[in-house]
């Protein structure tokens, strides 16, 4: 590496190791659930748009994750808030 | 004693497992147990290479599926230590010339005669891996503290739930406190925060390791092997013993940074 490099790692981003913990934390969830890496967000854009219609959602509150499950691969939870008013 | 047979996988090609299989195997011999080594990596024979025994063999574990010989007539002995034994791989034949019920059979006609029964287990997630698992009452799972070993440990950790066998026990293997230290390299807290296993130690890296594999001895005969030391540790706690295990943690100082950044290395 050079000098630019070294200074730029020590300096300004996240260790690497960091990055790595994170990346894989992820990974493994999808592993773990079976799912391809763009398995929420497919699932996520599809919900959105059958909850359109519907004008008591509030569809940019909508929350989807993957979580582990005891009796499937895993489960992906999805919230969908309602309006206030 | 109930975990007697012992398998040590990995998933990713290797990380180590032959190393550790050897490593343990002897530091067990040299205690006074009576241990063998089967190597089921078939077709990719390695352990005797690590053992330095490779111009002893004879017959190898196909021969014992075969029925040519009987199991205890295919061990080599070691020349070293003492109650140590080979049970060698073909290098010839695939993977799928010892099945799953064949190594059960063969670990069942050793069973008696061993303190313990290691099984090296060949890389990947197919038959060979599944042959080699299948009668392990303990399972040894070797990582690299780095994502790809990572990831194919969760993978094989999950096989082995779902093969109904025992959650394996994790070995870090080629931890660099160095590049620890720097926040490069993934460090022990981490890599068990992702994979949640028991932890059965960690084996640093070792500068010397490619000259011990190229003289056919294990680092466990040498006092002064960093990694030997703590794959004698491993053997001691395979026995029940409890040994803290060091965290390789050390905080680079101010001066070592400097002239990490502007030295010339
Ligand atoms: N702690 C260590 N420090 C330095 N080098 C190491 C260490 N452990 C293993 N190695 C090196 O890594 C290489 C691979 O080791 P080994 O053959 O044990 O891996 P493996 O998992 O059995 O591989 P395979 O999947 O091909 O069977 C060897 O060259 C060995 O010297
Ligand atoms: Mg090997």
């Amino acid at each position: 590496m050079g000098l630019m490099d070294r200074l730029r790692d020590a300096f300004g981003r996240p260790p690497a190791k960091e990055v790595a913990k994170k990346r894989l934390q992820l990974i493994l969830k999808y592993d773990r659930a079976g799912l391809p890496p763009n398995a929420v967000e497919a699932v996520k854009e599809a919900i959105l748009k059958a909850l359109e219609e519907f004008p008591f959602i509030d569809t940019s509150g909508v929350n989807i994750h993957i979580t582990e499950s005891e009796n499937t691969k895993g489960k992906i939870e999805i919230e969908v808030p309602v309006r206030n008013n | 004693m109930a975990d007697k047979v012992v398998c040590i996988t990995s998933g990713k090609g290797g990380v180590g497992k032959s190393t550790v299989t050897a490593n343990v195997a002897t530091a067990l011999a040299m205690k006074g147990y009576k241990v063998v080594a089967i190597d089921a990596d078939i077709g990719l024979r390695n352990l005797d290479l690590v053992l330095g025994l490779e111009n002893r063999i004879v017959y190898d574990i196909v021969h014992v599926v075969e029925g040519v010989v009987p199991p205890e007539k295919a061990l080599v002995k070691d020349k070293r230590t003492k109650n140590l034994y080979l049970l060698p791989a073909a290098q010839t034949k695939d993977k799928s010339a010892v099945k799953p019920e064949d190594l059960v059979k063969i670990v069942e006609e050793l069973r008696d005669k061993f303190d313990f029964i290691f099984i090296d287990s060949p890389a990947g997630i197919e038959e060979g891996f599944k042959t080699a698992v299948t009668p392990a009452d303990t399972i040894i799972v070797v990582a690299n503290p780095e994502m790809a070993s990572i990831r194919d440990a969760d993978r094989v950790v999950g096989l082995c739930e779902a093969m109904q066998k025992p959650e394996p026990k994790l070995v870090i293997n080629r931890l660099d406190p160095k590049k620890v230290a720097r926040g490069d390299m993934l460090d022990v807290e981490d890599v068990l925060q992702v994979l949640s296993l028991d932890l059965l130690g960690v084996v640093p890296e070792d500068k010397n390791m490619v000259s011990y594999i190229n003289r056919g001895e294990p680092a466990v005969l040498f006092e002064d092997s960093v990694a030997g030391k703590e794959l004698r540790n491993i053997a001691e706690r395979l026995l029940g013993k409890e040994i803290p295990i060091p965290k390789w943690t050390y905080s680079e100082g101010f001066l070592e940074k400097l002239k990490r950044l502007f030295g010339s290395e």
